[in-house]
């Protein structure tokens, strides 16, 4: 936001240059005093946590590994590859995130599943994370919702670069996503068993229109519930 | 609040250790003293100077020395609202970042020496000894506590050995601050000499840079000292400390910063200047610019580092010597102190009381290190040349002038204290004036 710049000339104290510095001890004291004699406001609850007022310190750091303030809605995080409810990728090895992706960084094989000759699955699916330079295109690119990056966290650090190469083994994770248009769920699929495709169509969603649509988050990371949240602490009065 | 509760108690318990910590280096003077006295004939002062290096040269100016490279870690992370150095823990508690110094230590002993090639060996090796010492060197006339009878230390010291007065103070030459300006003008070698001898241009330009500016800033140090020489009519650190006690306006003490407030400010910045701290640290300025011990690493470097600290330790003991009633309490009067107390631990309140005014002097100039911004160097020069020496000067003639119409200092004291009312009233007045041409601004961005 654009704000006007005050760029008057100094005033006669000022000039005077000693009694703004004393003016400054001043400051530098009233907020020294309050750090010395209070404690912080230790809420695990960080975006809670009071400061500058009497009887809380005006500190504002974080103690970072045990203390982590959330990521803020839409934080492009770690890839996760969604899995179906039967525990497969929804990914259809198509390609598209491959080729959208400007860094080059993921590699694909595409399979057959054997007893399913029409679906497609990645028989590999790798990022290299030390190249990736999240851009999040690989998400907008993917047709089937089956790449995302709403994981909350950002990648783990690693002794070993071969640490942030990401296999399809350690990229299939969180919780499973299910759409009414899903191919496997409009036709049936032989690698589902019957009972098992009720309950998936069942729980199919129809497919998200926003991008902050409720189930197309993770659990726990609602993009919508933090939104309202901070909302919500804005028009709290003071 | 348990927090609070427990700073109120760690303080009670700072000032309570500064005073059992005085009462242990009068034990230590006294007990060398009598020994000295007794055994070997020598006057008893000088085996109380002999325990006095160790006790306040080497415990009082090291520690404190070094526990302020601590300090400068969580009281400027208090000030800009931080935590602070708090990762090493022992037995899990943080224990205020102290156990950060065993950490610095080890790491400035055990670090590799990389010397320049092409430097002035014995030159390059000597610097930083030839920095620190001038500085270590000038904490010896420092009065820390009262002389008292050795008798009323060591019991069985009686007669004229008893009634010898044992003081916490190295020596007291009768030349007095002409020492500290003699020394501390020796300091600029050590830095100059640093520059020059590392065959570095980057270190040689630092050097320069240091020299003109500690040898700029003696000038106003040397003159800003002179009010107060003419006030005490001594030269001596101890008797102005004694002078300051005695009353000039009512009950009111003639403290240095009543006399000389203007001298005060003066001698703090110049002296804040040779210390080449920021905003005056333009010879080293760590983050940007490269000074004048850019080549040393090592213990050599630790000692350039310690001698920064060190300085901001005499600059405070002087400051508290000088202006700040030295060792006299001042929350009681120290006559009544004097009959109430046996003389032992009048000594050590009163050598409490000068521990605990030179911990708020070094917090000042902490404070002022996280103030200000680096001053440039032409800025630094006018500082000096434009503003301090012609203010030191004109302090000199109004301090004689004051003294010659009225030699009992109360002239003195009311002008200092209208100045001191003047510089708080200028302060306090909130609120800036309106800049002119406000009307002109507004008008250019709405016609735009
Ligand atoms: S976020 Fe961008 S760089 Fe990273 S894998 Fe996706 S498309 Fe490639
Ligand atoms: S993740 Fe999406 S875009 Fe990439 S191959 Fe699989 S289905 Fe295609």
């Amino acid at each position: 936001m654009p704000y006007p710049i005050e760029n008057r000339p100094a005033d006669l104290r000022e000039r005077m240059y000693f009694p703004e510095i004393i003016r400054g001890i001043g400051v530098l004291t009233k907020h020294f005093l309050r750090n010395l004699f209070f404690a912080r406001d230790k809420n695990p609850d960080i975006l809670e946590r009071r400061r500058g007022e009497f009887g809380v310190s005006d500190n504002a750091t974080l103690q970072y590994p045990e203390e982590r303030a959330p990521y803020p809605p839409g934080y492009r995080g770690l890839h996760r590859l969604v899995p179906r409810e039967d525990g497969k990728p929804r990914c259809v090895a198509c390609y598209m995130c491959a080729t959208a992706c400007p860094a080059q960084c993921i590699y694909i094989e595409a399979g057959e599943y054997p007893d399913d000759p029409i679906e497609k699955y990645p028989v590999k699916f790798v990022i290299d994370e030390l190249r990736c330079v999240v851009c999040g295109f690989c998400v907008e690119a993917c047709p089937k919702d089956a790449i995302r990056m709403d994981s909350g966290e950002h990648t783990p650090p690693s002794y070993e670069r071969g640490a942030q190469i990401w296999d399809e083994k350690r990229l299939l994770r969180g919780p499973s996503v299910s759409y009414q248009y899903d191919p496997w769920l409009r036709r049936g699929s032989p690698s589902i068993p019957a009972d098992k495709l009720e309950e998936m169509r069942a729980r199919a969603k129809p497919f998200p229109t926003v991008a902050t649509d409720e189930y197309a988050q993770t659990p726990g990371f609602s993009v919508r519930a933090l939104a309202q949240e901070a909302k919500d602490r804005a028009e709290r009065p003071k | 609040m348990n927090r609070l509760i427990g700073m109120v108690v760690l303080i009670g318990a700072v000032v309570a250790g500064l005073i059992g910590l005085s009462a242990v280096f009068y034990l230590a003077a006294g007990g060398l003293a009598y020994v000295f006295a007794e055994y070997l004939g020598a006057p008893p002062s000088f085996g109380a100077a002999i325990a006095n290096v160790v006790t306040l040269m080497l415990v009082v100016m090291m520690i404190s020395g070094s526990l302020l490279t601590v300090a400068e870690r969580k009281w400027s992370a208090m000030m800009q609202n931080r935590i602070g150095a708090n990762r090493i823990k022992v037995l899990g508690s943080a224990l205020g970042g102290i156990p950060f110094l065993a950490a610095d230590a080890l790491k400035m002993l055990t670090k590799e020496s990389a010397p320049p090639r092409g430097r002035t060996r014995i030159l390059y090796e000597m610097a930083p000894a030839l920095a620190f010492a001038p500085v270590f060197a000038l904490f010896a006339i420092i009065p820390l506590g009262p002389p008292v009878p050795l008798g009323s230390i060591i019991a069985s010291a009686a007669g004229a050995l008893g009634s010898a007065g044992v003081a916490l103070q190295v020596a007291s030459p009768d030349a007095g601050l002409l020492y500290i300006f003699a020394i501390s003008s020796l300091a600029v070698y050590g830095t100059a000499l640093a520059g020059w001898a590392s065959n570095n241009k980057l270190a040689l330009l630092g050097g320069v840079r240091a020299s003109s500016q500690m040898i700029s800033y003696e000038v106003s140090l040397g003159l800003s000292l002179v009010g107060t020489m003419l006030a005490f009519r001594t030269l001596r650190l101890e008797e102005m400390v004694v002078a300051q006690g005695a009353a000039v306006i009512g009950p009111v003490p003639a403290l240095g910063i009543l006399l000389q407030p203007v001298g005060f400010l003066i001698f703090f910045a110049s002296a804040f200047a040779e210390t080449k701290r920021a905003p005056f640290d333009l010879p080293e300025g760590e983050s940007e610019i490269v000074g004048y011990f850019v080549e040393y690493s090592g213990m050599k470097f630790g000692l350039m580092f310690l001698a920064e600290f060190v300085e901001i330790v005499v600059l405070a003991a002087i400051i508290t010597a000088v202006f700040l009633g030295g060792w006299h309490p001042l929350v009681v009067s120290t006559e009544w102190l004097r009959q109430t107390v046996t003389p032992l631990w009048f000594g050590a309140i009163c050598g409490g009381a000068f521990l605990a005014k030179m911990i708020v002097l070094m917090w000042l100039q902490l404070t002022i290190r996280w103030l200000l911004p680096r001053f440039r160097f032409d800025q630094i020069q006018k500082l000096c040349w434009k503003i301090l020496l012609p203010a030191a000067i004109a302090n000199v003639f109004v301090t004689a002038g004051a003294l010659l119409i009225d030699p009992s200092m109360q002239l003195l004291a009311w002008i200092g204290v209208a100045t001191i009312v003047a510089v708080v009233a200028i302060t306090a007045a909130v609120g800036r004036a309106p800049a002119p041409g406000e009307h002109g601004a507004a008008h250019v961005v709405a016609g735009h």
